[in-house]
């Protein structure tokens, strides 16, 4: 089913947490709300949820006006950050729950609850845990019996909120993956929120990144990351090198030749689309460098340009090839750069992004 | 506890234990456990008949079933009023909770002996209501509601101030699960709400209904000492002591420290049934070396990273 | 951050429950407190003011508090050592002892005070060893303390264990490796963190020992203006009929108990608020 957003604000106090937002999500889509704490991800899941209430604005569910509806009535699945597993009843209960709430009329009958729960818990891989206690669970079997439990009402739609966030990375990682099959076989809309950029361009269809309320940019995986359309986007998904104009001239007038803005201007470069040369080219910027680290693949080198730190990130064999000492004079090329105007104060006490 | 026990650097020296450990221990010999055993031993001063005979007085029996009636009484109240308190508190935000969280504590800063005069003030005869109340042939003071509405009063902040922690701590995550799955109001409160919180609401049951059945201040002030009728147990002690009946009054009295003896093991009990369900729940998470552990025991909130 | 301020709650029943808890409240607690209020004011300030600081009421106020504040010292002395050997030494019998500190909450006051002035008498088991050294303490000044000490102690205990059992022994290790002696352990590391948490329990003490009658009474002898305590005088102004003499008093207790309450709760703001880690934590956005 699919989900439409229409000009949805929220305030908390003089809090304003989410600012006119619009957002569709077709039918089967899985998609990431990406941002840092307090970007309003979690309000809009929530809102979607029939959780909290918009201050403004609507919630469509497959066309259908849902801003009024009950959150009980609004049938979607909701998994908490916390899980939020009902710590006295067994794991078949807490699945069960959903379905022995129903009205009389629409509940399913006791065999046909076991049966469903049975398979619920064998869709996740837990059917042998049945009969324990959430308390006697892993973190990641609670999050799997979570998913369970809010499937088993045969939601229209799924919300997961920070789904691995309080998991260690391994099975973060082993999570994420079973839950990206899992949405394939079900192929049920599904919206995530997350923190973790890795987690969003790995498991997403569709990346939604927000910042302060406002959705910045709406795009494939691939899309918000190899062309970010603002500033934060660009340091908020990987790592990034600043240059500003003033700064560093000619490294801006590179980007600028692709159209970039009038003005004061600040170039965004990834550490591994720079390349470094041992003599000067057109264009490139001098530098020295200051430390070489060789980290699992990559080499990353630390180098100052005047009084500032620029990162970059090469392949090991460019590395054996270079030969890089510290304290030796090179120049760096980029090969992709981002040319956007002068920001705001408050993007620049960010620092460089790195 | 024990680690902290065991380690080196943390522990004074030899004597100074000893030392502190003869202290506290006397200290509570002298002022607890002494006194406790002097209840028993002058109730059995004279002999167990002599003890037997002085509880089967009908005097004391009806001062026992009238304690028993009264606790009986108030329970109901406290129960209710106590989880629609902690309820509202501490699963909704709303301008002066705290000064409201205050209030409820109020009757515990209040002299039990105010209690029974604002109460007298007004049910009395020269009271508020009093006029009316005797126009209609009701007695509220020196009667039966009389007692009850001053327990109420004393026994008010128990179940709502064990209950608001608690609910507090654990969050409203699960109550917005059971929504979400689809469960009505009273669905969710009677099978997620009631069961998370069974052990605290007994506690402060447990709790609330010691101190309904001991209290004197307040109910010696509205009771009207009439023997027989509105003589409460601990009444009851008062004036066969002050009639040097000191092996009835202290069979009396050896009841009412029976029940706080039943107090106390159940209190310990709940407690370590309270204490056992928080660890369980806390133990469970290093095993996947959980950063977020804290969390989990006592979830801040639905939303607590973000908003 | 709370679905609260939204003008729909997700979760159900805030207005029944508030309701209910706000009607409870004022019919039970509030209405019948200004219902004393209100008698008090038809004293004129002079007619209550010569009640209030009369001799005997003056003695009154001597007694309880000078009692009160003595039993509640004991209280936080004592009780600062019970707490200590019941969180961080292991005897045998431990949770009996533990369980035992809440005797004072579960007996009746009543049951407490004949109990008392029978082991305090001169022949009691207790009194009779006293008077052997010249110390009267039953039907003195000095049995109220040892009521009212009875009646405090779990107050300072219970404020306490929960502190202490919170305090990290690295906090410990790391004074003692960097040279402290135990003592000095002790006094710059363990009483601040202690501190807040005692001054709490001292003021419950207080605030329990100050509105105390049942306990009292039977030990103290109740003499004017030697051993007798404000609510005892308020009992006996009723049983004169002196309604009026009795109300103002009450409206005295009153005051005291409204001030206690908020040093209580600015207390327990206090020590709440030094608990807390206020610090930034590392990487946060906002």
């Amino acid at each position: 089913m699919s989900i439409e957003i229409r000009a949805i604000s929220k305030r908390f106090g003089g809090f304003v947490a989410l600012d006119d937002i619009n957002l569709q999500i077709p039918t089967g889509e899985l998609v990431a709300l990406l941002g840092p704490s307090g970007c309003g991800k979690t309000t809009l899941l929530r809102i979607i949820a029939g959780m909290e209430s918009a201050d403004a604005g609507q919630v469509l569910f497959a066309g259908e006006e849902a801003t009024h509806v009950h959150a009980r009535d609004r049938n979607v699945g909701f998994v908490f950050q916390h899980y939020a597993l009902f710590r006295h009843m067994s794991v078949f209960e807490n699945v069960a729950f959903g379905l022995r709430v129903k009205p009389r009329k629409v509940r399913p009958s006791a065999a046909e609850i076991r049966q469903r729960v049975n398979d619920l818990l064998k869709l996740v891989q837990l059917d042998w845990l049945a009969d324990r206690y959430p308390s006697q669970l892993s973190g990641g079997q609670r999050q799997r019996i979570a998913l369970a439990r809010a499937l088993a009402v045969e939601p229209r739609v799924l919300l997961l909120d920070e789904p691995f966030g309080a998991l260690d990375t391994r099975v973060r990682k082993e999570l994420r993956r079973w839950l990206r099959r899992l949405h394939d076989e079900m192929h049920i809309s599904s919206v995530f929120v997350t923190h973790d950029q890795e987690e969003a361009l790995e498991v997403a269809d569709r990346v939604v990144v927000m910042n302060r309320g406002r959705i910045e940019q709406i795009g494939s995986p691939d899309e918000v990351y190899s062309n970010p359309a603002s500033p934060f986007v660009y340091q908020f998904l990987g790592n990034v090198n600043v240059f500003h104009s003033r700064v560093h001239g000619e490294w801006a007038d590179v980007g600028r030749a692709g159209g970039g803005p009038e003005g004061e201007a600040t170039a965004y470069v990834r550490p591994h689309d720079i390349e470094i040369e041992h003599r000067p080219v057109v264009g490139s910027l001098e530098a020295t460098v200051q430390e070489v680290h060789p980290i699992g693949p990559l080499v990353r080198v630390e180098l100052a340009h005047a009084s500032e730190l620029i990162e970059v990130e090469l392949t090991r064999e460019r590395a054996t090839v270079l030969a890089l000492a510290e304290g030796q004079q090179v120049w760096l090329k980029p090969r992709q750069v981002r040319v956007f105007a002068a920001p705001s104060a408050a993007m620049e006490e960010g620092g460089s992004g790195i | 506890m024990s680690t902290a026990a065991s380690r080196r650097a943390n522990t004074e020296p030899r004597w100074l234990r000893v030392l502190l450990l003869c202290v506290g221990l006397g200290f509570l010999f002298f002022f607890l456990a002494l006194p406790l055993l002097a209840v028993f031993v002058e109730a059995l001063s004279a002999g167990w008949s002599a003890y037997i005979e002085a509880l089967d007085d009908p005097e004391t029996r009806s001062a026992i079933a009238l304690t028993l009636l009264v606790a009986l009484t108030v329970l109901p109240f406290n129960v209710t009023f106590g989880v629609a308190a902690a309820w509202a508190i501490a699963k909704f935000d709303f301008r002066g909770k705290s000064l409201l969280i205050t209030l409820i504590d109020l009757p515990f800063a209040v002299s039990p002996v105010v209690v029974g005069l604002v109460f007298l003030l007004i049910f009395g005869a020269q009271g508020l209501f009093g006029p009316s109340l005797a126009a209609h042939d009701i007695k509220v003071v020196f009667a039966l509601p009389g007692i009850i509405v001053v327990t109420l009063f004393i026994t008010f902040p128990f179940v709502a101030r064990e209950l608001i922690p608690l609910m507090q701590a654990q969050g409203k995550d699960e109550e917005e699960a059971a929504i979400s799955l689809g469960a009505s109001a009273w669905q969710m409160f009677r099978r997620v709400t009631l069961p998370n919180i069974t052990w605290g609401l007994l506690y402060g049951v447990i709790l609330a209904n010691a101190r309904a059945m001991g209290e004197f201040g307040a109910v010696s002030v509205v009771s009207g000492h009439i023997r027989g009728e509105t003589n409460t147990l601990p009444l009851h002690v008062e004036i066969l002591y002050n009639e040097y009946n000191a092996v009835g009054a202290f069979a009396s009295a050896s009841v009412l420290a029976l029940l706080a003896l039943v107090t106390l093991v159940a209190k310990s009990i709940v407690e370590w049934r309270m204490h056992r369900e928080t660890r369980m729940l806390a133990e469970a998470l290093p095993a996947e070396g959980n950063p977020g552990r804290g969390r989990l025991v006592a979830p801040v909130s639905p939303a607590s990273g973000d908003f | 951050m709370s679905a609260s301020t939204s003008r729909s709650r997700v979760l159900p029943g805030f207005g029944l429950s508030l309701g209910c808890t706000l009607v409870y409240l004022s019919l039970l607690i509030l209405l019948p407190l200004s219902g004393l209020a209100f008698k008090a004011s038809h004293l004129s300030l002079a007619e209550f003011w010569a009640i209030a600081s009369g001799e005997r009421a003056l003695a009154s106020y001597r007694v309880t508090f000078g009692a009160s504040l003595l039993a509640a010292t004991a209280n936080a002395f004592f009780g600062l050592i019970v707490a200590w050997i019941l969180v961080r030494y292991s005897f045998p019998g431990k949770r009996a002892i533990d369980a035992l500190v809440d005797l004072p909450f579960a007996l009746p006051t009543a049951v407490a005070g004949i109990t008392l002035a029978t082991l305090y008498a001169g022949n009691g088991w207790i009194g009779r060893h006293l008077e052997s050294l010249g110390v009267k303490v039953a039907f003195t000044p000095l049995g109220i303390v040892v009521a009212l000490t009875f009646i405090g102690l779990p107050f300072v205990v219970r404020t306490l264990q929960p502190v202490i059992e919170d305090i990290e022994p690295e906090v410990e290790e790391a004074a003692a490796s960097l040279g402290a002696s135990r003592l000095q352990t002790f006094s710059r590391v363990l009483l601040p963190a202690i501190f807040p948490a005692l001054v709490t329990g001292f003021t419950l003490a207080l605030s329990r020992s100050i509105g105390e009658y049942g306990s009292v009474i039977f030990i103290a002898g109740n003499l004017p203006l030697i051993s007798e305590i404000t609510p005892l005088l308020i009992i006996s102004k009723l049983e004169q009929y002196d309604v009026v003499g009795a109300t103002a008093l009450a409206m005295v207790m009153l005051m005291i108990s409204f001030v206690m309450l908020l040093v209580v709760n600015g207390l327990q703001w206090w020590a709440a608020s030094r608990h807390r880690g206020d610090g930034p934590s590392d990487g946060e956005v906002r």
